[in-house]
């Protein structure tokens, strides 16, 4: 009796886990059945294609996931990423040395955050339309940069290794990736910038009048997150070995979609950089696996769509339980 | 002759029987006014008369028949409430906004020249000097008041409550409203009217209902009362009752305002101080000014003219963090919305303004962080199944805690509370008036704003009373109620008390 009884609490227990985490019940589910399906797809190899191609979508995003820790919204991270990423090929093909052109780039990402963040907090503008407009300010200096060309031509050796190396058969894009994740990840959860951050977000009010200057850390966020999106440019030019104007403007729904999906790992609504590489991996896995099986790209855009709502519908019908 | 009633009405909230047994009677044609102190239930007798609670026990009769309403909808046709939140949509014209849900329309087409007829000659049958046909937000606080009530009048009910109508009206405005509520009268509407300016209530009754902790009183003539009954009727007897002891040890000023006022604030020439050891009351109504001056402090607001030092150091500020880093904190009025970030635990919530002295390297340290957050949880007896809890699972009284226990180790000069007590069960508000009385008696200075004049009178050493933004009374112990209450009202001739 006594043994039954905590039989069926392990199995309520294991419900509501899986309820809770629906979004990693979802990751195992496709990746146990991409295993068996799709030939190959297990293999270390593909294993390792899987986190480079999610790399770069992983780095920009998690710019954005600071964004909504402080409770703004980010909507020109993308274009940020594709001014960066002409201007420093740009800079690279008339023979600027490759270190400064990258401190160039990222400091005129951190400019777009810099702008961002003071139209928000002096002026009181709201971030949606700020970075919007922005964003679009990032754009029009991309085709008045490029006209409308991609820029090819010869890069050095070492630029291109940022994009193209390995270290110990590891991609160095992955390992960017993962100090990435895991500053990130760090900042957030153990130090006491991070800590405010989460305050900001959570109640701007209480937080500044428990004397935490919510300002700057609305301002921080904003930087960070364009000055990721910069470096993603960078890293996306050192990858191709040429640029071209709209090459990082898918970024905005994909980076979104992530985090919007890491918002539904732990609690609902919470956004966390651990939350958004799991939003990635999903993404990435079902990519690959649906490529390896030959399926096509609309295909993969639908099964996209209804994975992120299924995740979402089990998270919150969980949360809503647990409420009533 | 009555057309509504009520029998043993009583209303119960978690830890609060907000109206006891309350036997009420509204006739046919009449105007009835309801006085009593904020908490004596007024609201929450229009509230279970509306439908929007329910009540726990008791019967209402409308026209000698039990009815139950269900929801505010369900009461709509019978019973109007003009409330002082305005229920418009901003950007509509006054036109949208009375018909919005009734539009006349023919195959889904708007028929506007006849729904601008119908809406001007509503108000000029009432003589309502509302623009119809500007957006509602262009419109003075005064005016959408107005409108709100020809939008309840629209219905055409046979009862109409007005619940403090007058807060934010002109004097113009309000003649008008009164002259409105007396046209009503005359068609037979019967009227509750409710408001906290006792002249007005005299002057426009028929007959007025005292309530006093969620109990009636009396229900009078109201040609038969005078000001002076209506005070003595609104305050209990029993003052000093239920609060703690506290041992006075008044020091030293601390904290000294001089002709004070603001860039952005209409607050006029503040004048006060705070001495160590000492609980400041500030009286007032709702309206008066009194959490704005606090904030305005305590924010950092830029002074028009004036000075104000702490501890005999000039007190300057240009936000929160700077009155802090001084020695002044805050806990707000509005816990929820400004006093916790609900997001996160309650050990969370507890250590934030501490967080960055606890941890100089910028590194969280959690033991640090752990240990301090339990002896806070320790020193108050704040109710916690543990550190990591959400806070907003905890009751008001215990978040209200947390709200407070965050600012402990900042040893503070000058503790500001803003209604401390409010909404928080009966238990829980002693205790934290023992809080309150320890870092009174630890040197603190206390500026302590309430809208509950026992509480104030009961544990305050002095007491100032706001009206109209500025300070217009001070006194000393023993408080008579009956003058401060006056004063609230703005009631001329009180004298500063020294």
């Amino acid at each position: 009796m006594a043994e039954e009884v905590w039989k069926m609490q392990n199995r309520i227990r294991l419900v509501g886990f899986f309820m809770r985490y629906g979004t990693i019940l979802a990751l195992l589910v496709l990746f146990v059945s991409f295993t068996f399906l799709v030939p190959g797809f297990i293999d270390p190899e593909n294993l390792m294609n899987i986190l480079r191609q999610i790399a770069l979508l992983l780095i920009i995003a998690e710019g954005f996931t600071m964004v909504l820790i402080i409770g703004e919204l980010d909507l020109s991270f993308a274009n940020v990423a594709s001014l960066a990423s002409v201007l420093v090929a740009g800079l690279i093909i008339r023979e600027i040395p490759f270190g400064i052109a990258i401190l160039i780039t990222l400091l005129v990402g951190a400019a777009f955050g810099l702008v961002n963040g003071l139209l928000v907090t002096k002026i009181g503008i709201s971030s949606l339309i700020t970075t919007l407009a922005t964003g679009i300010i990032a754009s029009g200096l991309v085709y008045l940069y490029t006209k409308g060309v991609s820029f090819y031509g010869n890069m050095p050796e070492g630029f291109l290794y940022l994009g193209r190396g390995e270290i110990l058969g590891i991609p160095f894009l992955v390992l960017i990736m993962l100090v990435v994740l895991l500053s990130a990840h760090f900042l957030i959860t153990r130090t006491v910038t991070g800590t405010y951050m989460q305050a900001t977000g959570g109640n701007p009010v209480a937080a500044y009048l428990a004397g935490i200057p919510t300002a700057s850390y609305k301002l921080l966020g904003l930087i960070i997150c364009s000055t990721l999106a910069a470096f993603t440019g960078v890293l996306l030019t050192s990858r191709l070995g040429a640029a071209n104007p709209e090459g990082a403007s898918g970024f905005l729904m994909e980076g979104f979609a992530i985090v919007l999906l890491g918002q539904t790992v732990f609690t609902l609504g919470q956004t966390t950089p651990v939350g958004t590489f799991v939003g990635a991996l999903i993404i990435g896995i079902i990519n690959n696996g649906l490529t390896l099986l030959g399926a096509q790209y609309y295909v993969q855009d639908i099964v996209k769509g209804l994975i992120m709502i299924l995740s979402v519908v089990i998270s919150s019908l969980y949360s809503k339980r647990e409420r009533g | 002759m009555e057309i509504l009633r009520t029998e043993k009405l009583t209303k119960d909230f978690p830890g609060v029987r907000a109206l006891d047994q309350v036997d009420f009677s509204l006739r046919k044609g009449e105007i009835h006014g309801i006085v009593g102190e904020n908490g004596a239930g007024k609201s929450t007798l229009v509230k279970v008369l509306s439908g929007v609670h329910q009540p726990s026990g008791g019967e209402i009769y409308l026209e000698n028949e039990r009815i139950a309403f269900h929801s505010p909808r369900d009461a709509m046709s019978y019973i109007g409430v003009v409330h002082q939140e305005r229920e418009l949509v901003p950007s509509f014209t006054g036109i949208q906004n009375l018909f919005l849900g009734q539009e006349i329309a023919a195959q889904g087409f708007l028929k506007k020249t006849r729904m601008r007829q119908i809406a001007e000659e509503f108000a000029k049958r009432f003589e309502l000097p509302v623009e119809l046909d500007v957006p509602t937000n262009r419109l003075s606080s005064g005016k959408q008041e107005l409108l709100t009530t020809l939008k309840v009048l629209f219905r055409d009910p046979p009862i109409l409550i007005f619940d403090e109508p007058t807060a934010s009206l002109s004097d113009q405005e309000s003649k008008a409203l009164f002259n409105l509520i007396r046209t009503l009268k005359e068609r037979g509407v019967s009227i509750l009217y409710i408001s906290h300016h006792l002249p007005e209530v005299i002057a426009l009754s028929d007959r007025i209902t005292v309530l006093r902790n969620g109990k009636k009183v009396i229900t009078e003539e109201a040609c038969k009362l005078q000001e002076k009954d209506l005070i003595r009727f609104m305050i209990a007897k029993d003052l000093a009752e239920q609060y703690p002891k506290r041992e006075l040890t008044v020091g030293t000023p601390v904290f000294q305002v001089e002709d004070v006022s603001f860039e952005s604030f209409p607050h006029r020439n503040i004048r006060f101080h705070v001495c160590s050891g000492e609980i400041v009351g500030f009286a007032g109504l709702v309206g008066s000014g009194r959490t704005e001056l606090a904030k305005a402090i305590f924010t950092g607001m830029p002074l028009k003219q004036g000075s104000i030092s702490l501890l005999g150091k000039k007190f300057e500020s240009k936000s929160p963090r700077d009155s802090i880093q001084q020695g002044m904190v805050m806990i707000p009025e509005n816990r929820r919305a400004e006093g916790i970030v609900s997001s996160f635990s309650v050990g969370e919530n507890l250590v934030l303004p501490s967080l960055s002295d606890l941890c100089p390297l910028g590194l969280r340290r959690t033991g640090a962080i752990q240990s301090l957050g339990s002896k806070i949880i320790q020193q108050l007896s704040i109710k916690v199944v543990s550190l990591n809890q959400k806070v907003t699972k905890l009751s008001g009284g215990n978040q209200q805690k947390v709200s407070l226990g965050k600012w402990l180790e900042k040893h503070a000069t000058l503790w500001i509370f803003d209604e401390p007590t409010q909404g928080i069960d009966v238990e829980t508000k002693s205790e934290i008036y023992t809080i309150i009385g320890n870092l009174a008696s630890k040197g603190g200075g206390i500026w302590f704003i309430s809208s509950d004049l026992r509480e104030l009178a009961a544990i305050c050493d002095r007491i100032y009373v706001m009206y109209d933004y500025a300070i217009v009374a001070e006194f000393q112990r023993p408080f008579d109620p009956e003058q401060i209450l006056k004063a609230m009202h703005g009631g001329r001739g009180v004298e500063n008390a020294k």
